[in-house]
């Protein structure tokens, strides 16, 4: 799926901007943790805001599979779907 | 590229907080002094960082106890309950604790951490739902790791939230265990368990609760946070330690349920490591009889942290939770928070030092425990420190502000 446009990519994107210190440009490749160095925990509460908003629940073992920017968004499509 | 890659960063970071003095998360007791004091860098220290919240590590009687068993039953048993066998000792701990608790059962472990990965790990597998409290402890959460289980997070201490999550899963067919603590272990906050018992009811789920914090500590009896809301009996798994209250090592989990005695055959964290030995059983055993028959304990206890809870507000620190004999200072920022504990260890005092990822919200902690067998003169000594320390710390930031406007100036 091509996410680049997405509505969903635009929210979360915005969500992360507080974490952006370094100004990067992010995009569905970013790297959560890399690139913007969040630490773990606050990409769990990150999850949180993000399930709240679109009233799902994100099991954390799909978590592991989540490394970028891209790979949350499809997996909020995912689960928005199936639940 | 080598195995250490995944850890490059730590030594970095370690350095970082090292310079500033001694390193928080090694430091050594060259010698114990009793329950509350220890010999730190040749330095006499009072000790406000343990979990020794009753002060039974040095309790005679627990001490007797474990030199007797030492004696008697020698250093260790060697072995596995299931494969090399258990002693009466173990049997008698096990009918000790789940009559405290007044559920029909309880089976121990060799620490808390496998108390929660052996109980954990066999009562969920695939296709089940765990949901636990954010702020839960790593050991719950490596054990829902290795359950199979569907774990969602709820946020802390917040019953409308994990009520909705529950809700998400009304039209599915399956067992769901709620999983919090009694009294979380960093900001010394309780769970709110009456409501938590209330929406675990509603949705038809069994509630597991860790009280490895709150045993001694809270309820009557001193049976945890659970018995103090009054909802022990919603209460389906609870459980603890035997490292904070009871002074020794080693974990245990209780139960009314008719089948748990069988969890023996199916918790690999309990079948397939060794028991524990024969000194930690009988000063457990003592310890947990004197926390049965002296309640003045648990009064001395609370006395002592209401005293430094007041004495530290009194300075203006930021505390995380109500009065507790946890009582975290909440720290502006991680060097701050490393300068802090540095200077309260030159002082004479030895708290814990926590900053993220080790914390919730990603905060720097200065966490004391108040212990009953903590003097006056102890409390006393540990709050003048702070106000010491903290005095100095204002002053080093108003030097740095002042610096920062002079800099700003000059550009």
């Amino acid at each position: 799926m091509d996410v680049a446009d997405d509505l969903v990519l635009r929210k979360v994107c915005r969500k992360l901007q507080q974490f952006n210190v370094r100004n990067l440009d992010l995009t569905a490749e970013t790297d959560i943790t890399g690139d913007l160095e969040i630490d773990s925990v606050a990409v769990l509460d990150l999850i949180m805001e993000v399930e709240d908003e679109y009233g799902i629940s994100f099991p954390m073992n799909l978590l592991s599979e989540i490394r970028t920017v891209g790979d949350l968004v499809r997996a909020i499509h995912k689960q928005a779907g199936a639940q | 590229m080598d195995l250490f890659d995944k850890i490059a960063g730590l030594p970095g970071l370690h350095e970082q907080i090292v310079a500033a003095g001694s390193d928080p998360f090694g430091v050594c007791m060259d010698k114990m002094c009793s329950a509350t004091e220890a010999i730190i860098q040749g330095r006499n220290v009072v000790l406000a960082g343990t979990n020794n919240y009753l002060g039974l590590t040095f309790d005679q009687d627990c001490v007797d106890a474990a030199h007797d068993a030492l004696d008697r039953l020698g250093t260790g048993t060697t072995g596995s309950r299931i494969a090399n066998g258990t002693y009466s000792e173990h049997r008698r701990l096990e009918d000790d604790i789940a009559s405290f608790f007044g559920f029909a059962s309880s089976m121990v472990f060799p620490t808390g951490y496998q108390a929660n990965l052996g109980v954990i790990s066999a009562l969920a597998g695939p296709g089940d739902y765990i949901l636990l409290d954010a702020d839960c402890h790593a050991c719950i959460y490596d054990g829902c790791r290795m359950t199979g289980a569907t774990v969602i997070r709820f946020r802390h201490n917040c019953p409308e939230d994990l009520d909705k999550r529950l809700k998400r899963l009304d039209s599915k067919d399956t067992n769901k265990l709620i999983i919090v603590e009694g009294l979380y272990s960093m900001f010394g906050d309780i769970a709110p368990l009456a409501e938590f018992a209330e929406v675990k009811r509603r949705h038809k789920a069994y509630l597991y609760v860790d009280e490895a914090h709150s045993v001694g500590v809270f309820g009557e009896k001193g049976r945890g946070v659970a018995e103090h809301a009054g909802v022990l009996d919603d209460v389906d798994f609870v459980v603890g330690t035997f490292s904070k209250s009871l002074g020794s090592i080693g974990g245990f989990c209780a139960s009314d349920h008719p089948k748990f005695p069988f969890l023996r055959f199916a918790s690999r964290p309990y079948m397939f490591t060794a028991s524990l030995s024969p000194s930690n059983v009988a000063s457990v055993t003592t310890a947990l009889g004197r926390l049965r028959s002296d309640p003045g304990l648990q009064e001395t206890l609370w006395r002592n942290a209401h005293a430094l809870y007041d004495r530290l507000s009194a300075f203006g620190l930021t505390l995380a939770a109500p009065p507790s004999p946890i009582i975290a200072v909440k720290i502006a920022t991680q060097e701050q928070a490393v300068m802090y504990w540095n200077k309260l260890l030159q002082a004479g005092v030895y708290v814990n030092l926590a900053i993220p990822p080790g914390t919730p919200n990603s905060s720097s902690l200065l966490r004391c425990s108040a212990s009953a067998a903590h003097t006056p003169e102890q409390i006393d000594w540990i709050a003048e420190a702070f106000g010491q320390v903290a005095e100095e710390m204002h002053a080093y930031e108003a030097q740095n502000a002042g610096r920062y406007l002079l800099r700003q100036s000059a550009e």
